[in-house]
């Protein structure tokens, strides 16, 4: 996949969620540098995100990506996506994905029906959900890698240290978005993924072979 | 005549008889202030016991004194001279060089002491009871009559505040983004009536009512601050329904309570809370959960009421299992204000009257037309219940001399310009329909009350009637600035894409030509179902011109209504409360006929709504036969110039329409009984012989005269009750 591909799907997937009404609020990506050099696509105050990486709580993570505007999209209920990719000659060479829910907001989940209905008691739904970060990580830094430890891409759940589950390759934005709307947001009536443009272009496989031994995550590639 | 506003005083009695010595006296001139206004000083808040302000004398501070002890009276008149003085030379208006040119005089009224001690000629600490009252007054010297008027403005802009403008950049003297400006400024003051409704303090329930746009929610917000200010140690709550409101209402009161005191409210005793609320903290409480929480009493969340009692009664459904729990009571607040009580079951309003503790100082706003035909409130005497005995618990008297307002109607529009009200009453009552009416209400002084004015025709059953607004209930200032073709459109498409097209242009050039910012536009779906379907395409188009939107009311924080630089989209029961300078009005084609009658009022009440959401200009739009029909009915009241011309309607055809009764308290129809009464008792005893009209005072029939002379030149237009 190269970077304007990223970039168009990045685009792409932000247009299908606003079309959904499933983005409550957008920014556009940021771009940096030159496509066959080295190339960043972010969105505004990405710096914020190393917050994220700090032992505060969670609440406070979200509040300050929230007030910084650090996402590509906002869910219609609260949560933020925010896609970056960096390139280094045309070749992937690091991306974060992630997904942070509203750690204390009304849930979608738990009643769809309030929130398309634009209900105005969305606020005293019942609440019996956990919700929990989501981030695809990608570096490929052979330096980095420790094979099964730290696998070039691996996928943490609810910001636990050391969860790395082996991804077997990079994510694109189309894929992450499906993975995202199929698993979180599809409600009885509406199958909101496949309302998303399907990707046709992947990464190539980076999965290690002991990897592949333990329980992993297999994406189009 | 003086006029009295009635503010929150802890001195009752003498405050009670300083109005009153002061309005026995016909010839006197002004406004009397009682327990206002409050100085924001270096220390802290620093109130006044009261305030005369009169053409001849100027501001006339008054210490009250409940006692005989008059103690150290010339400190307390010092100080309060040196706060109001250090306050009026801020003002440009009042001062000449370096000098103020209306000084403040200073005077102790202390009912309770016999005699006054005796005051020297130009002696400036006064001191009197009622008897020499009126008579140190006249004796004071005369101010300047050219500084009154100025006067008058920053007293009552003590209690002013600017309202947080937006930031805008504008180039063109004639854009739509100058007009906006220029408007937002023209509007930021209070007018006279929204001052005192702001002051005016009833040991009691007091209601405000008005039209959306007449300042409601600004003057409930000052009058949490207001009593915060004067009270710091009272537990207030501020309520709503609308949660984008929340935020509204801590900046307005956050600023004012700055401006009084030079302090931040106490936010422990000022609760901003929604009605219903949840657990889980500040932010999430509301008064029903409180109400269980206190009582012991089981919480219900919106989805077990839901399904208990439905959609449209969950709340009404809590409240009365609350209500009925059978516990005993625990008043906590000292006041409680209810915004938007409308939106709530009356028996929300019992549950916050039951909370309080004695007075029971209970605030709401209502308006009667938000909701234009389907439910209005009942009668107090309904809503509060009656005493074993049978008196109701709750009244609303005559207006006494020497008392605040209880009932308080705010009769100005500041919100919508008299083409776009009018339209939106016209379309949401159907004035124009070719089905008939589509709702009324069944009080025709209704129509006075939100500032019409019939034409020849007194508004009577069966009668062609004329209805037009006033420049004094629709100031011309809203219209002037557009030309009434600019104001409001209605546009008919023939689908949804050309309608998105249309829509789409027109946004990017507000937005590129008109100068107008991206928080100017709200586009707003009538239909509550159908948003986040219809809006999607709009704003996806829009976001491929680099134009960002977002959808209000399905965000994290459902408290803020617009996100600065971004176009808002909204559903209807989101856009409640809130305005933007332009709206866009799309699919109101869902607004024109409904299967079922009922829904039609309905339907109406929502276009009615989202039209009335504009601060200037308002687009309507919409496709196919019935945004034709829709068009079609605007054209006739354009063409009646913004007048709702129409056959009244009978009792019988009026039984037939879901109708609004206002509701004209028991004493309000007591009263105009009587005056009945009295009249004939007049014209009796004059038939009779038992009196000659020279019995009378000479002023009092000869306004009689000019009143029935008037009439005669106009046709009639009594005010029927």
């Amino acid at each position: 996949m190269t970077p304007q591909i990223v970039l168009q799907q990045i685009i792409a997937l932000t247009t299908s969620l606003v079309e959904l009404s499933l983005s409550n609020e957008q920014n556009f990506p940021t771009t940096a540098g030159h496509v066959d050099h080295a190339f960043d696509i972010s969105v505004s105050n990405a710096s914020t995100l190393t917050i994220a990486l700090r032992n505060v709580a969670y609440r406070e993570i979200y509040a300050e990506l929230e007030r910084s505007r650090c996402f590509n999209v906002k869910m219609l209920d609260g949560a933020l996506i925010t896609l970056r990719y960096r390139f280094k000659d045309g070749e992937i060479s690091e991306h974060t994905l992630s997904y942070f829910p509203a750690p204390d907001l009304e849930y979608f989940q738990n009643d769809p029906e309030i929130y398309l209905d634009d209900d105005l008691y969305a606020d005293v739904v019942a609440r019996n959900i956990v919700t929990f970060p989501i981030r695809f990580d990608f570096n490929s830094d052979p330096e980095r890698f420790v094979d099964t430890h730290h696998p070039y891409s691996h996928l943490t759940l609810g910001q636990y240290k050391n969860c790395r589950i082996p991804v077997c390759s990079p994510l694109g934005p189309l894929a992450f978005g499906g993975f995202l709307l199929r698993n979180f947001y599809n409600t009885a009536f509406q199958k909101y993924s496949d309302a998303i443009p399907a990707s046709t272009a992947f990464f190539n496989k980076t999965i290690s072979a002991n990897e592949q031994k333990i329980p992993h995550f297999i994406c189009g590639s | 005549m003086i006029n009295t506003v009635w503010g929150s005083t802890d001195k009752p009695v003498s405050s009670k008889q300083l109005a009153e010595s002061l309005s026995a006296h016909q010839e006197l001139e002004g406004t009397l202030y009682i327990g206002y206004p409050i100085i924001g000083t270096p220390e802290g808040s620093f109130p006044i016991d009261a305030l005369f302000l009169s053409p001849e004398k100027g501001v006339i501070l008054i210490d009250l004194v409940e006692g005989r002890a008059l103690t150290s009276f010339v400190d307390r008149q010092d100080e309060a001279y040196n706060k109001l003085h250090a306050k009026l030379l801020q003002h440009q208006s009042l001062i000449s060089r370096r000098e103020l040119q209306v000084k403040p005089y200073t005077l102790t009224f202390a009912p309770a002491v016999a005699r006054a001690p005796q005051v020297d000629e130009g002696e400036d600490h006064l001191v009197c009871n009622a008897a020499s009252l009126v008579g140190t007054v006249n004796g004071l010297p005369n101010i300047n009559p050219k500084f009154y008027a100025p006067l008058v403005a920053v007293v009552q802009a003590i209690s002013n505040l600017r309202r947080g403008r937006k930031k805008r950049e504008v180039a063109r003297a004639d854009s739509k983004g100058a007009k906006a400006k220029s408007l937002e400024d023209s509007i930021a003051n209070l007018d006279s009536r929204q001052s005192a409704a702001v002051v005016e303090t009833f040991q009691g329930v007091q209601r405000i009512r008005g039209l959306a746009g007449c300042g409601k929610t600004i003057v409930l917000a000052l009058k949490v601050a207001y009593l915060h200010a004067r009270n710091p140690d009272w537990l207030i709550a501020v309520t709503f329904n609308t949660r984008s409101l929340k935020k509204q209402f801590e900046s307005l009161i956050t600023t004012f309570v700055l401006e009084q005191s030079n302090e931040e409210p106490i936010w422990d005793n000022v609760r901003i809370m929604n009605a219903w609320g949840a657990p889980g903290g500040k932010d999430r409480t509301g008064i029903y959960y409180e109400f269980c929480r206190d009582h012991g009493i089981e919480y219900l969340d919106f989805g077990p009421a839901k399904n208990h009692f439905g959609s449209d009664k969950a709340f009404e459904g809590v409240c009365d299992l609350a209500l009925n729990a059978g516990k005993v009571i625990t008043p906590k607040y000292d006041a409680i204000l209810v915004d938007e009580a409308q939106d709530f079951a009356p028996n929300f309003l019992l549950l916050c009257y039951e909370y309080l503790k004695e007075p029971k100082r209970l605030v709401y706003a209502y308006d009667e037309l938000q909701n234009l035909g389907t439910k209005s409130l009942p009668p107090v005497e309904d809503i509060f219940g009656r005493d074993p005995d049978g008196t109701p618990r709750v009244q609303f008297l005559p207006q006494e001399i020497g008392k605040p307002r209880q009932d308080i109607i705010l009769g100005t529009c500041y919100r919508n310009s008299r083409p776009v009200l009018a339209t939106a009453h016209a379309l949401g009552f159907g004035v124009y329909r070719q089905k008939g009416l589509a709702q009324i209400f069944e009080n025709k002084s209704l129509w006075y009350d939100i500032g019409y004015e019939s034409g020849e025709n007194d508004i009577e059953d069966g009668a062609e009637v004329t209805l037009s607004r006033t420049p004094k209930s629709s100031p011309e200032i809203l219209e002037l600035h557009s030309a009434p073709d600019d104001l409001i459109q209605f546009h008919v498409f023939e689908n949804s894409a050309q309608q998105t097209r249309w829509v789409v242009e027109q946004i990017r050039q507000n937005l590129q030509q008109d100068e107008l910012i991206p928080d100017d536009i709200v586009v707003i779906n009538p239909d509550p179902f159908s948003t986040k379907a219809q809006v999607g395409p709009i704003r996806a188009e829009l976001l491929k011109l680099d134009i960002n939107s977002n959808l209000a009311g399905v965000t994290t924080i459902a408290d803020i209504f617009t996100e600065p630089g971004t176009v808002t989209f909204t559903g209807i029961f989101r856009a409640k409360g809130n305005e933007a300078a332009m709206v866009y009005v799309i699919n109101a084609q869902d607004c024109f006929d409904a299967p079922l009658a009922r829904e039609v009022a309905l339907i109406r009440n929502r276009l009615f709504t989202a039209i009335t959401r504009s601060k200037a200009w308002v687009r309507v739009v919409g496709i196919g036969r019935g945004m034709a029909a829709l068009k079609n009915e605007f054209e006739k009241a354009k063409e009646e110039d913004f007048s709702l011309r129409f056959q009244y309607p009978t009792e019988e055809e009026r039984k037939k329409m879901k109708t609004v009764n206002r509701d004209m308290s028991k004493a309000e129809q007591e009263q105009s009984k009587k005056r009945r009464g009295y009249l004939a008792e007049i014209i009796e005893s004059l038939d009779s012989g038992e009196s000659i009209l020279e019995d009378y005072p000479d002023d009092l029939v000869k306004r009689l005269e000019a009143a029935i002379a008037k009439r005669r030149a106009k046709g009639p237009k009594i005010r029927k009750k």
